[in-house]
C-alpha cells in the first residue's frame, strides 16, 4: 500500500518537472504569438500575457511585405538546399575515396579534411571576408554556398565514411564483374545504399546553414542574396518603433523551421541523434 | 578489381572537390589569418610587418581574458545545470511512452530550430527593463520589477541563461537516444533484484551513459568557446566588455575597430585554443575509455579461465562417474 502510495507521489512529482520544463522552454514562444497580435500601444502592460481588444493581423501582412520575407525565404531555401546537395555529393565521393580505394594517402587526407571539424568557423571570418573581396565574390551566392559546404563537409564525410564502411564489399565485386567503372559503383551500387546516412547528412547540415547569419552579415551587402534571419535583423523601414510588428516579423521568420520541424519531427529526432552521436 | 580500385586519376577526381573546398574554405584563410597577424594592418591603406607585437599585445589583453573566463563560465553552466536537467528528463521520458512522451520531446526541442536572430531579439524584449516578460514575473511575485537585467553586473548571468535555455534540447535529446540505447533487460533485472527508481538511474543508467556525457560535455566546452552570434546581437559584448567572447572579441578588432592585424592574431589564437582543447578533451576520455577496456579483457580472461577450470572438473566428474 505504501509503496503504491509512494509510486504515485513519484509519478505526480515526474509530471510537474515534465511541465514546468516544458513552460520554460515554450512559454517566451505564447508570449512571442501573444505580443505579436496585440496593438503596440497594449504592450506597456504588467501582465504576463495580453488579451487584445482586437485580433490585429494586419501586423503579420506588414511584417510579411516589409521584412521582406518571400524574398530571403526563396533565398534561404535555394542556398541551403545547394548546400545540402554539394555537401552530400562530395562526401559520398570523397567518403568512398578515403575508405574503398586504395592509395598511401587516405589516411592523411581523410584525417586532415576532418580537421574542419575542430576549427572555429568565425576565426576565418576576417581573412575570408579579404579572399572574397579581391576575388570579387562578395555579395553573391557564392560567398555563403562556400563556407556553408565546406564547415558542413567535414562532419559529412564522417557520417559517410562510418556508413560506407558497413556496406559489404560483395555487393561492388559483383559490379566490377558486371564491368561497372568506379563512378557508376559510386552512384548506382552505393548511394541507394546510403539512404538513412544522406538523410542525417542532409538535416544536419539544414540545422547548421538553416540559421546562420554572421556569415552572410559580413559578406553580403545588397538585399539581393539575403537569407531569412535578416527579415528580423534588417527590420527597420516605417514601423521600426511598432514593437507588435516587430514581435509579427519574428514569429513569421521563425514559423517555416518550426513547421517543418513539427511535420518532419520522427525523422529530424533520428537524424540530430545519429549525426551527433556518432560525430 | 585491384586495378581499378587504385587508379590515381580516379582517386584524384574523386577526392578534388573536397580537398579544394578545404583549401580555399579553410587552409587559405588560415593561413592569411597567419600572415596578417604579423602586421600592423588596418583594414585599409598600408601596413608594416611588426613581428609578435600583436600577440604580446594579446598576452596583456583583458578583454581576451575576459573572453575566455565568459567561455569557461558558459561550459560549467552547460556542464553543471544544463546537463543535470537534461539527463534526468531525458530518463522520465524514456519512461513515459506514448503520445505525452513524443509531444514532450518535440516541445524541449523548438527552440533549438528557431534562428539565433529571433531569440537573440525575443530575449532582448523579455529582458526589456520597461514591457519585459522578467520584470513582469517578478512584479507578479510581488517584486519591484524594475531590475536592469543587461547592466555590467547582471549581463553575463542573462546571457548564460538565454543560451542554456536555447541548447537545452539538443543536450536533452542525445542524452535521450544515448537512454534509449540501453538494453531494457537490464532494468528489468534490476527491478526484479527490488531496485528503486532513483537507484536504477544512478546504477544502470547512468554508467551506461557514459560514452553519450563524454560526447556531451566535449561538445559543450566547444560550443562555449565557439560562441557568437547570440552575444552579437544581443549584447555585442557589453556593457564593457562583460559579456565578450572570442569570435565577438576578433570581429568586433577587426571590422569595428580598424584593427585587422589585431583581429587576425586573436583568429589564430583562438583557433590553436579551441584545437588543444578538442585534443585534450579526446585525450582525457580516451585514455579511460582504454584503462576500462584492458580492465574489461583481464576481466574476461579471468572468467575463460575460471570456466576453462570449471569444465575440466565437470569433465573429471563425468569421467570419474563414468568409471564409478
Amino acid at each position: 500500500m505504501s509503496k503504491k502510495k509512494k509510486a504515485g507521489i513519484g509519478r505526480v512529482f515526474m509530471w510537474v518537472i515534465l511541465i514546468a520544463i516544458a513552460i520554460v522552454q515554450i512559454f517566451p514562444l505564447i508570449w512571442l504569438l501573444d505580443f505579436s497580435v496585440a496593438s503596440s500601444t497594449e504592450m506597456f502592460t504588467s501582465g504576463l500575457l495580453i488579451i487584445p481588444k482586437k485580433i490585429m493581423w494586419s501586423n503579420y501582412s506588414k511584417a510579411f511585405t516589409d521584412g521582406h520575407f518571400l524574398l530571403y525565404l526563396k533565398n534561404s531555401i535555394l542556398i541551403n538546399v545547394l548546400a545540402v546537395i554539394l555537401v552530400l555529393i562530395a562526401s559520398i565521393m570523397a567518403g568512398f575515396a578515403c575508405r574503398r580505394m586504395r592509395w598511401k594517402l587516405s589516411g592523411f587526407v581523410k584525417t586532415m579534411l576532418l580537421m574542419g571539424m575542430m576549427i572555429p568557423i568565425h576565426a576565418t571570418l576576417l581573412p575570408n571576408y579579404k579572399i572574397y573581396t579581391e576575388l570579387g565574390i562578395t555579395d553573391t551566392m557564392w560567398a555563403l554556398l562556400i563556407p556553408y559546404v565546406a564547415f558542413s563537409l567535414p562532419q559529412g564525410l564522417f557520417l559517410m565514411t562510418s556508413f560506407i564502411e558497413s556496406i559489404p564489399v560483395e555487393l561492388e565485386e559483383a559490379a566490377v564483374i558486371d564491368g561497372c567503372g568506379i563512378y557508376r559503383i559510386i552512384f548506382q551500387v552505393i548511394t541507394p545504399m546510403l539512404k538513412t546516412s544522406i538523410a542525417t547528412v542532409s538535416i544536419m547540415t539544414f540545422l547548421n546553414n538553416w540559421n546562420e547569419f554572421m556569415m552572410a552579415r559580413i559578406y553580403l551587402s545588397s538585399d539581393k542574396w539575403k537569407t531569412l534571419p535578416f527579415s528580423i535583423l534588417d527590420f527597420t523601414g516605417q514601423y521600426s518603433s511598432n514593437y507588435a510588428i516587430q514581435f509579427a516579423v519574428m514569429a513569421l521568420t521563425a514559423a517555416p523551421a518550426i513547421i517543418v520541424y513539427i511535420i518532419l519531427n520522427k525523422h529530424i529526432t533520428k537524424g540530430v541523434a545519429m549525426g551527433a552521436v556518432k560525430g | 578489381m585491384k586495378k581499378l580500385y587504385s587508379n590515381k586519376l580516379v582517386i584524384f577526381s574523386l577526392i578534388l572537390p573536397g580537398l579544394l573546398l578545404f583549401i580555399f574554405a579553410i587552409l587559405a584563410p588560415i593561413c592569411l589569418s597567419i600572415y596578417y597577424g604579423f602586421t600592423n594592418y588596418t583594414g585599409m591603406g598600408t601596413y608594416d610587418m611588426i613581428g609578435l607585437e600583436n600577440y604580446k599585445n594579446l598576452l596583456h589583453d583583458e578583454a581576451f581574458a575576459i573572453s575566455l573566463r565568459n567561455s569557461l563560465l558558459l561550459a560549467i553552466g552547460f556542464i553543471c545545470i544544463q546537463h543535470p536537467i537534461a539527463m534526468i528528463i531525458a530518463a522520465v521520458l524514456d519512461k513515459l511512452g506514448g503520445r505525452a512522451e513524443s509531444f514532450f520531446r518535440c516541445v524541449y526541442f523548438i527552440p533549438n530550430v528557431i534562428s539565433i536572430a529571433v531569440i537573440a531579439k525575443l530575449w532582448g524584449f523579455i529582458y526589456n527593463p520597461n514591457f519585459g516578460l522578467l520584470n513582469n514575473i517578478v512584479k507578479a511575485f510581488g517584486g519591484k520589477g524594475d531590475i536592469n537585467w543587461l547592466d555590467e553586473k547582471n549581463a553575463i548571468w542573462s546571457v548564460l541563461i538565454v543560451l542554456i535555455w536555447h541548447g537545452f534540447g539538443w543536450g536533452m535529446l542525445i542524452y535521450y537516444t544515448g537512454i534509449k540505447n540501453i538494453d531494457p533487460t537490464l532494468y528489468e533485472a534490476a527491478s526484479i533484484d527490488g531496485a528503486s527508481q532513483s537507484q536504477t538511474f544512478l546504477r544502470v543508467t547512468l554508467p551506461l551513459m557514459k560514452p553519450v556525457i563524454q560526447v556531451n560535455v566535449t561538445m559543450a566546452v566547444i560550443s562555449a568557446l565557439k560562441q557568437m552570434e547570440t552575444v552579437y546581437l544581443l549584447t555585442q559584448g557589453g556593457p564593457g566588455n562583460s559579456t565578450q567572447f572570442a569570435a565577438n572579441y576578433l570581429y568586433q578588432q577587426g571590422f569595428t575597430a580598424y584593427r585587422y592585424g589585431y583581429g587576425n592574431a586573436i583568429g589564430v589564437i583562438f583557433i590553436i585554443i579551441c584545437l588543444i582543447a578538442t585534443v585534450a578533451l579526446n585525450k582525457v576520455f580516451e585514455d579511460r575509455d582504454e584503462v576500462r577496456m584492458r580492465k574489461h579483457e583481464r576481466d574476461e580472461e579471468k572468467r575463460r579461465n575460471a570456466m576453462r577450470k570449471s569444465v575440466t572438473v565437470k569433465n573429471k566428474l563425468n569421467s570419474i562417474k563414468a568409471v564409478g
